[in-house]
């Protein structure tokens, strides 16, 4: 049976009286909201933001291919920097399942370190203080890795959490069947913990795509900075920044809605097996 | 017509259907004053719908509930204080997860009888002892097992005076073992004169204590009878059929 | 820079922005609180266009990125006539962004009370305010212990926008730029700035475990 959401609990069937009520207030609601929408688009009229010149150039195939290639941009630094920070989370994870205890105890400082610094900062480490050792970056890296960085560190505790949510029993199991600790770990519980982690995964891919929206700090040509072009082409500031939040937050809703969807489909798999 | 001759509760050709199915069809019956009064049957015969009507958890689509001759309010201050007077006994016990034992039973006549602490308290001790978990008081209900919690689950409704208590299948939850400790606590409340309407699936209970046997299947009440005369002598096909299904386990 | 010339030069501007980044954050926190509960009452509420609008709401504010809704409220809005001082518009991201998060937080919370206990409530007469202040509230906040713990670290992070944006005093993630546009300051400033960061969260995460085990709700 599907688990029945607080908000229908949490009232009864309605009687007369409530009936009544709710009518109203609901009837009051979508008044507020229908003045709200219209006080809206009155301050858009009022400022001459709804004239033809903000908007029709959104009408042209060369405004979408170029902020196609922005977004591609986008999405290839947010890609990059969420592969890296798999696979050094993956170490991370590792190293805090190690059996010596100062792996473990310099694994969770790294994971905390990562965790406590704002993204913002790393971009500042790669922007400004890496150039000054010598080591020149391309602008792809110095958005990817701090975005990567910052990610690595919740990816690991991500995964630790999905290798202790497969059940003891597995592990003995395996065990009594003469599996060695490498092979029990590579063919017996990474593989079940990365189908309960891959939700959060996801949720950890839409920070690390939010977190690129600061490429504009090291010049890398994403949809944002993309954006500031066509804002100077023609010279249509609020109408092309409200697209471009729209399309930012689409994506991250879209991705949000399928970490959901994987997550609710994995429980009603595992309700299945053990009952 | 004397107050002791209105039944507690009474139902009145009632219907309900959840979707295209009919749950409950036209079931007419009272709970006389101290009387038990318990409701067996197939599950998904309705029997857990019906007790659940009594005190509104579930509405229905026609027909009349009574409590002492008044119809349940279908909603807001004056349902909460009819309610106040129908205890109820669920089968997942139901206690307040964040409160210890004691603040369970305590809970509602402090916020809703508005009784002082002192004497909320100490009728709550008084109850745990009587259904024998206060030694328990103070831990939370996690910590108990199925049968401590369901005995708690029941001073907790004993501590709003009730006029009459429902139980809703109140041992289909517990191990084997904790069955008879909660019936135990149920006989002695029958036993003190309390008004009871209960749902179950134990028959030897059911010929101990009932006053009156109803068989319900299929969403109707196809028989009513003393548990001597039912259990003894079935009258319908399907009260046979379902007494020997039951006495084959 | 050595360390010791480091904070000689810039220690007080160190001190001042870790004071900025604080105040932000409590201010930030409170005012995601503050509205996160009334969007949540919103979303609960038996009203379906209200608990569309809360829905959209948080939609919108979990989805869009910090960088994009501060150049909006710095950049775009004037073009609305809607004027606001740096420092608002950074809070008002800061606070709208956490705002969304805290009341997916109370709705899971919410969402491990057992449908019976509310049936137990109304069964022993407990109004409808009564059942919401004695038995929903405490148990959705003891179970968002947590979640909420790590929101406040988030804020916390969230608040370096501060830095995108010409604001005095500077915050902790602005006197790195600063300091580095200036000087060499090398990975010294970067590292004061982290390490006061790290700490902070730290501090923070531990509070919160700390609470958490003694409110947490065995089930």
């Amino acid at each position: 049976m599907k688990n029945p959401s607080i908000r229908d609990i949490l009232y009864e069937p309605p009687g007369p009286k409530a009936r009544r009520r709710i009518g109203i207030t609901t009837a009051a609601a979508l008044l507020l909201i229908a003045g709200l929408i219209y006080l809206i688009i009155r301050q858009f009229a009022e400022n001459g933001q709804l004239d033809a010149r903000y908007w029709s150039f959104f009408g042209r195939a060369t405004t979408w291919r170029f902020l196609g290639e922005g977004l591609l941009s986008t999405v290839e630094a947010a890609l990059t920097g969420a592969l890296i920070a798999f696979a050094v989370g993956f170490v991370l994870m590792r190293g805090r399942l190690n059996r010596f205890a100062v792996i473990r105890f310099v694994s969770a400082a790294i994971i905390e370190f990562t965790r406590g610094v704002p993204t913002l900062l790393f971009i500042y480490l790669f922007f400004l203080v890496v150039p000054q050792t010598g080591w020149e970056l391309s602008s792809f890296w110095k958005i990817t890795l701090p975005c990567a960085i910052s990610a690595c560190g919740v990816v690991a505790e991500a995964l630790r959490s999905g290798v202790n949510a497969v059940p003891k029993g597995q592990r003995e199991a395996a065990l009594s069947l003469g599996f060695g600790e490498i092979r029990l770990f590579y063919q017996i519980l990474f593989p079940q913990a990365i189908r309960f982690v891959i939700p959060s995964l996801i949720a950890e891919l839409v920070i690390v795509l939010k977190d690129t929206t600061f490429a504009s700090v090291v010049s890398y040509a994403d949809l944002m900075q993309n954006a500031k072009v066509l804002i100077s082409n023609y010279d249509a500031m609020l109408s092309v920044y409200l697209v471009v939040a729209v399309i930012y937050i689409l994506i991250n809703y879209l991705l949000n809605k399928l970490s959901e969807y994987l997550a609710r489909r994995m429980n009603r798999g595992a309700e299945g097996r053990t009952s | 017509m004397t107050e002791s001759n209105v039944p507690v509760i009474e139902l009145r050709h009632v219907d309900k259907h959840f979707g295209t199915l009919h749950v409950l069809k036209d079931i007419s019956l009272s709970v006389n004053r101290g009387e038990v009064v318990v409701i067996i049957g197939p599950s998904g015969s309705g029997k857990s719908t019906l007790c659940r009507t009594v005190n509104r958890l579930e509405t229905i689509d026609s027909g009349e509930i009574l409590i002492e001759g008044v119809p349940i309010p279908p909603e807001g201050k004056k349902l909460a204080a009819m309610r106040r007077q129908i205890g109820m006994v669920f089968q997942s016990f139901n206690l307040f997860a964040h409160m210890t034992i004691l603040e369970n039973v305590v809970a509602a006549p402090r916020s809703i009888l508005k009784q002082n602490k002192k004497d909320a308290r100490a009728e709550a001790l008084r109850l745990l002892e009587r259904v024998g978990v206060a030694d328990q008081k103070d831990k939370v209900p996690a910590q108990l097992s199925g049968g401590q919690q369901q005995r708690a689950a029941i001073a907790r409704a004993l501590a709003m005076h009730p006029k009459a208590m429902l139980f809703d299948e109140p041992t289909s939850a517990l191990d084997p073992e904790m069955i008879g400790e909660v019936l135990s606590v149920m006989t002695e409340l029958a036993g003190e004169g309390m008004t009871m309407l209960i749902v179950t699936h134990e028959m030897n209970f059911a010929r101990r204590v009932a006053d009156r046997v109803i068989f319900m299947d299929g969403g109707a009440i196809v028989e009513e009878n003393t548990p001597e005369e039912f259990f003894a002598h079935p009258q319908s096909q399907r009260a046979k059929d379902f007494l020997s299904s039951i006495s084959e386990h | 820079m050595s360390i010791s010339a480091l904070l000689d030069k810039y220690g007080s501007l160190y001190l001042q922005a870790m004071l900025t980044t604080w105040r932000l954050t409590v201010i930030s926190f409170a005012g995601a609180m503050a509205i996160g509960l009334i969007i949540t009452v919103i979303r609960v509420c038996p009203i379906k266009p209200l608990r569309y609008l809360g829905d959209f709401y948080v939609q919108i504010f979990r989805n869009i990125p910090g960088a994009a809704m501060l150049i909006l409220l710095v950049y775009a809005l004037p073009y609305l006539k809607l004027n606001f001082p740096y420092e608002t518009c950074v809070l008002i991201a800061t606070i709208m962004i956490p705002s969304a998060f805290c009341s997916e937080h109370l709705m899971s919370g919410m969402n491990t009370i057992a449908p019976g206990q509310i049936e137990a409530a109304r069964a022993l007469g407990f109004s409808f305010f009564q059942m919401i202040r004695r038995i929903v509230i405490p148990q959705a906040l003891r179970s968002a212990v947590l979640p909420l713990t790590n929101l406040l670290v988030a804020t916390m992070l969230t608040t370096s926008l501060a830095s995108q944006v010409p604001m005095r005093p500077r915050d902790l993630t602005g006197i790195v730029s600063y300091i580095n546009t200036r000087d060499v300051g090398g990975v010294l400033a970067f590292a004061i700035s982290a390490a006061l960061y790290c700490l902070t969260a730290l501090l923070l995460g531990q509070l919160g475990g700390w609470i958490d085990r003694k409110v947490r709700i065995l089930r």
